[in-house]
């Protein structure tokens, strides 16, 4: 089953009450936001055809422990403004396991969001006082950031996962 | 940055709370209905100022992979011909991530050799199926239940079948019946009633629970075929009987007890000798009778002795014991202890050739 949805959230005017006076005139964007966000997921299956291994990317009809998904989500920049700073912070579902190590274009935290850094830089508790390294099945947090969005430009965050 | 680090802080310690009540089972993985929902906040600038954050969201649920595994006994059951209620016991696994209903059926092994090693020749009758309600891996009468279908089995949970069977009565030592016992994958939901037996979803996906055959091949049964199936046996283990009956001349009123002949008057002792045969079951309750021709007389002053050494074709030994009945017919009868196998015994008494 698949649902899509595109929510904007009115809150976080908290910072923006803080901001001086100038910066506060300085936004002029419309109130809809110049962000336009769409997430999907797909089931990545690994096809062999005549001796070679492909990945085909299908509708998750069928989705049961152990298949990997992908997670992608889409954004663009709708305004007439360039974006800067442009973070996308992806809590990762808890009935998922990250399928990569290391290898994609994001930070990852293992405890709740609090430390950030590449998989292979991080350590968690093993149950029996000391640490040991972090794997895909630690990670609790995923986190893009991109610097800057020119208007009209666009592009897409991913990550895999296997269904736990 | 500053206040979008602040945000990710709230939304990471919110979201570590919610992991940790997840529904996974271990092995089966997450149970089938879960939704699996990936929300991405994304914060951002325009013109050095923070913007409203805004979320996406998608959402998958998690379908039904059937996975059942049954292991047969590791040895095969000894029982004896025409033994009611003969017990074997099987192991059902439900590893699949959704409790199931699984309705059971065993059936004779038609020939071929049994999973104990043995050749299928005999078959058993009247299957019923009885749940280890104690869980202590013996069936036991009177306390676990006889059913027809394991009700609401969880994930990762194995629970003991034991499968009964009526032996024919005219079986014998070493013959062996090979059973399969099957178990197919129904819907669970309602305890105390079977549900439906699932099929695999092959149109397309649905906003509901898809059902995925996740098993394997097992006994006779195909692989992703919502069953599975495993063999166990029996094997007769009956007496096997010989009994030979031996005459000796005692004396005769001309030559005594030297070189006595078969003569009027001369005193015979006959020796009822029962063997039972190597690797056959120990015989109990055995009954001796001997219905005296009228040519002969019972010697009532010699008794009867039971349990005889035999060596032979002579008896000797015993202790005094058995019965002899005058009417309707002269009988000498007796009762033997338990024989077991490759061992002999005798009932022995004398009678006067008229």
């Amino acid at each position: 089953m698949i649902r899509q949805t595109l929510l904007a959230t009115a809150a976080a005017l908290a910072a923006f009450t803080a901001l001086p006076a100038a910066a506060t005139q300085a936004v002029a964007e419309p109130a809809a936001g110049p962000v336009s966000l769409s997430g999907d997921v797909k089931v990545d299956r690994t096809v062999t055809e005549n001796g070679q291994t492909r990945h085909v990317l299908v509708q998750p009809d069928k989705v049961v422990p152990g298949e990997r998904l992908v997670f992608t989500t889409s954004y663009r920049n709708s305004g007439t403004r360039p974006i800067q700073n442009f973070v996308v912070t992806n809590p990762l579902p808890p009935a998922v396991a990250l399928a990569e190590t290391g290898s994609g274009d994001y930070l990852v935290s293992v405890d709740g969001g609090a430390h950030w850094g590449p998989l292979a830089s991080l350590t968690v508790a093993d149950g029996k006082g000391g640490s040991r390294p972090a794997t895909g099945a630690d990670v609790t947090h995923l986190r893009w950031t991109i610097p800057q969005i020119a208007p009209g430009a666009s592009g897409t965050v991913e990550y895999h996962a296997t269904v736990r | 940055m500053k206040n979008s680090t602040r945000l990710l802080a709230t939304a990471g310690l919110c979201a570590l709370g919610a992991g940790l009540g997840s529904g996974s089972a271990q092995a089966a993985g997450t149970l089938a209905g879960q939704t699996i929902t990936n929300t991405v906040t994304v914060n951002f600038q325009v013109g050095g100022v923070t913007q409203t954050a805004q979320t996406g969201t998608n959402a998958v649920t998690v379908d039904r992979r059937v996975v059942l595994t049954i292991t047969g006994a590791p040895a095969t059951t000894t029982s004896a011909p025409g033994q009611i209620d003969a017990v074997t016991a099987f192991q059902v696994t439900n590893s699949s991530n959704d409790t199931l209903d699984m309705q059971l059926a065993a059936v004779n092994q038609a020939g071929g050799t049994t999973v104990h090693g043995a050749t299928d020749v005999i078959d058993v009758a009247n299957f019923a199926y009885f749940l280890d309600s104690n869980s202590n891996g013996v069936y036991d009468a009177g306390v676990d239940a006889q059913i027809t279908y394991l009700d609401e089995i969880a994930p990762d949970t194995t629970r003991t079948v034991f499968v009964h069977g009526d032996l024919p009565a005219n079986a014998t030592n070493t013959q062996a019946s090979g059973i399969v016992l099957t178990a197919r994958a129904s819907a669970a939901g309602t305890a105390g009633t079977q549900g439906a037996l699932l099929t695999a979803t092959t149109t397309a996906n649905t906003a509901g629970v898809d059902t995925v055959f996740g098993d394997a091949a097992g006994a006779t049964d195909a692989a992703s075929d919502g069953a599975f199936s495993a063999r166990g046996s029996y094997t007769v283990a009956a007496a096997v009987l010989s009994v030979n009956k031996y005459a000796t001349i005692i004396s005769d009123p001309i030559n005594g007890t030297t070189n006595p002949k078969a003569i009027p008057g001369a005193v015979l002792e006959y020796c009822l000798a029962v063997a039972n045969g190597t690797g056959a079951a120990t015989a109990t309750g055995l009954t001796l009778s001997d219905p005296l021709p009228s040519t002969v007389t019972y010697n009532s002053a010699f008794g009867i002795f039971v349990n005889a050494t035999v060596t032979g074709t002579t008896c000797s030994g015993g202790t005094a014991g058995g019965t002899f009945a005058a009417t309707p017919t002269p009988t000498v009868s007796g009762t033997l202890t338990n024989l077991a196998a490759g061992t002999s015994s005798a009932l022995r008494f004398r009678v006067t050739i008229n």
